[in-house]
């Protein structure tokens, strides 16, 4: 068992044909995920890889029973994109674009949550258990970074994800599902929402997650474990602790004003619910043998 | 993108809600406008930084004489004021200030109109000292503020009578600017209840989506945004750049990881000169951010990276050849990972540079150089 994707996952590519969305279909392919589609309007009848392509998702539907769905295409176009993957019933969608319109993201996730789906994004590399199955961008092929083991993964980050995730595996360990919630300022699946999959999966022993100066997503993960519904160890990464108050520094979710949002804030509230809270990548595997003995 | 005052408040006319009267000018103009003024008038510097009455950008002047020094003042402090909205102080009296603002709340997906009794303070000090007195109103996206919600935190404001039926029309209006501006906050603090009973936006805040900028270009951030030329400058290129006053030079990629780089910096007591991110679209532009980080009196060049999409040998082919064309006399130190990232390593030797594989080292290193560093020698 996996969270969100696993071998089994069947996968819709919207935008397929496109540079990045053929790419990276390969390459999902490559790791073992099941994709049976994609679509891309006026590109009917053409293949990508193998993979069929529809005008719709409504055409490929007729086909193809997909659970889930991948977004490729650009941000200005997102919001149409995962309304056209709800409307044809898929309940997971991820959508990778950075720069969708903040009252879009609101829109994408009040229909999420209305609708019972787990969107994942925007702003993020996506979604992978790795040896399994991905939806998204990352580069599985570098064994140091997404070695299969017994760590589920959150971040908000793309690259910082790769440094935190080869220090989890220098330290013995591996990633059993990586789950990029994005670094937008309205992501719209936040931290606290996947802890409960990571507690039911029987292959995670721990998480990690990885966060940032800006927004409440890191408190709300401590409230959660306050209330006694995530129990296994959980060790978190913070960046911008340095991190000057008011300049822009980071993700587009990431600006501290008045005191609130700060790093130093997120630690606190996590480390009061007996979270362990990293001050270098390094740390974090360290702060995961000691907490998984 | 964050507006003026003067801009926000043009807008909230525009929208039907009452501003004071108020002249704008030049502050190196202000013998044009002096006759003009109502004295005695209040001097509001027209700069984008919060908190400007504690910044002492926000003075009082009892007649043209004293204005006239102030605006001098505040033209040669080192906020350079460029533009000064005068407001006459006399033109009402106000009985009470509030607080109203329109944001998002992204856990709720909604909208969220916020209130309070007490303005005039932050909203962060507010929410200190008084939170019981906020308060919030969830809006729809997809139906917008109706009348009955405006009506409501009228009175729940305390306000009655005609009042009240003022602000509620204030409120609406407000949603509507942040509704039309794309905005991510819109702002009233303080909203003004006069002796009379009127409703009158004492400030205006608005800071619109920077993804929608396309979509309201008489709002593109221009030089006067950035805090330095060079931040403008590369703004200008697409490049994210932040100026500070050390000697590393930061040019890393991913938002999340250059971030940590400057933590690290931090902790080996080394001193950042400016933070600068060539990842995502700007992958191919090694030469450009090398230029501009090449502009600071920096020692040392710290490169980090661990992309995806941003190939390592891409980006290390560019630094190469950024080298090559630019001949840097400071040293680089490398750290580029990701995909393909033993051709970096080929790249990066074949130059006669030091590929190094790890975060600390690489910033223990550039730490080193610089000759700030507590850590240990690299």
């Amino acid at each position: 068992m996996s969270i969100y994707i696993d071998e089994n996952t069947t996968v819709l590519i919207q935008g397929i044909t496109g540079k990045e969305g053929s790419y990276w279909t390969e390459h999902m392919m490559g790791l073992g995920t099941k994709v049976l589609a994609g679509v891309t309007p006026g590109k009917e009848g053409q293949e990508v890889h193998g993979v069929p392509v529809y005008h719709s998702v409504r055409r490929a539907s007729v086909h193809h029973k997909a659970d889930a769905s991948m977004i490729f295409v650009p941000p200005r176009f997102t919001r149409d994109a995962v309304f056209e993957a709800l409307d044809s019933g898929i309940r997971k969608i991820v959508m990778i674009a950075e720069g969708i319109p903040v009252k879009e993201c609101i829109q994408i996730r009040k229909a999420a949550l209305s609708e019972g789906a787990v969107v994942v994004g925007g702003n993020t590399s996506g979604v992978i258990s790795p040896g399994k199955a991905m939806m998204g961008v990352f580069p599985y092929w570098i064994d140091r970074v997404y070695k299969p083991g017994r760590i589920g993964v959150m971040t908000r980050s793309g690259s910082l994800t790769n440094e935190v995730t080869s220090m989890v595996v220098e330290a013995g360990f591996g990633v059993s599902s990586l789950i990029g919630v994005g670094g937008d300022a309205v992501p719209a699946t936040r931290f606290a929402e996947m802890l409960p999959a990571f507690q039911a999966d029987p292959e995670t022993d721990a998480v990690v997650i990885i966060g940032e100066l800006g927004g409440s997503m890191e408190e709300e993960v401590a409230e959660y474990i306050r209330a006694g519904r995530f129990t296994k160890p959980l060790v978190a990464f913070l960046g911008g602790r340095t991190a000057p108050e008011g300049k822009k520094m980071g993700h587009a979710g990431a600006i501290v004003s008045g005191g609130s949002g700060s790093v130093r804030d997120k630690k606190k509230a996590l480390e009061a619910v007996g979270a362990r809270v990293a001050d270098r990548p390094r740390q974090v595997g360290e702060l995961l043998r000691e907490a998984l003995g | 993108m964050k507006l003026y005052e003067y801009q926000a408040k043009e807008l909230f006319k525009e929208y039907g809600i009452p501003i004071p009267r108020g002249i704008l000018f030049d502050a190196d103009s202000f013998d044009e406008v002096a006759e003009t003024l109502d004295y005695p008038v209040i001097l509001k510097s027209q700069v984008l930084m919060g908190g400007r009455g504690k910044a002492g950008l926000i003075r009082f002047a009892e007649n043209k004489e004293e204005a006239g020094k102030l605006v001098e003042e505040l033209r040669s402090s080192s906020y350079r004021v460029e533009r000064i909205l005068a407001i006459g102080k006399n033109e009402f009296e106000v009985a009470s200030e509030l607080y109203l603002s329109v944001t998002w709340d992204p856990a709720a997906a909604t909208a969220l109109v916020i209130a309070c009794a007490e303005g005039g303070v932050e909203i962060e000090e507010l929410a200190k000292t008084a939170p019981e007195k906020i308060i919030r109103e969830a809006v729809d996206v997809d139906r917008g503020l109706l009348p009955f919600q405006a009506s409501h935190l009228a009175y729940e404001l305390g306000l009655e009578g005609a009042t009240a039926k003022a602000a509620a029309k204030v409120i609406l209006n407000l949603y509507r600017v942040f509704d039309a501006y794309d905005a991510e906050l819109a702002e009233i603090n303080p909203l003004f209840i006069t002796k009379t009973g009127e409703v009158i936006a004492g400030d205006g805040k608005l800071m619109i989506d920077d993804t929608t900028i396309a979509k309201h270009p008489g709002y593109a951030p221009g030089r006067d945004y950035y805090d330095s030329d060079a931040e403008y400058e590369a703004a200008q290129d697409g490049i994210p750049y932040l100026q500070f006053d050390g000697d590393i030079s930061l040019m890393c990629a991913g938002a999340g990881l250059t971030t940590t780089v400057y933590d690290l910096i931090n902790d080996e007591g080394g001193k950042v000169a400016n933070y600068l991110e060539f990842g995502g679209p700007n992958y191919r532009r090694a030469q450009r951010a090398m230029e501009l980080c090449l502009k600071n009196e920096s020692k040392v060049i710290l490169v980090v990276t661990f992309g995806t999409i941003a190939r390592a040998d891409v980006m290390a082919q560019g630094l190469v050849d950024a080298i090559r064309e630019l001949k840097p006399e400071i040293p680089i130190v490398t750290c580029i990972r990701g995909t393909n990232e033993e051709e970096a390593v080929e790249i990066l030797k074949s130059a006669g540079l030091e590929p190094i594989f790890d975060t600390e080292e690489a910033v223990r290193k550039a730490v080193a150089i610089a000759g700030a560093g507590k850590g240990e020698q690299a």
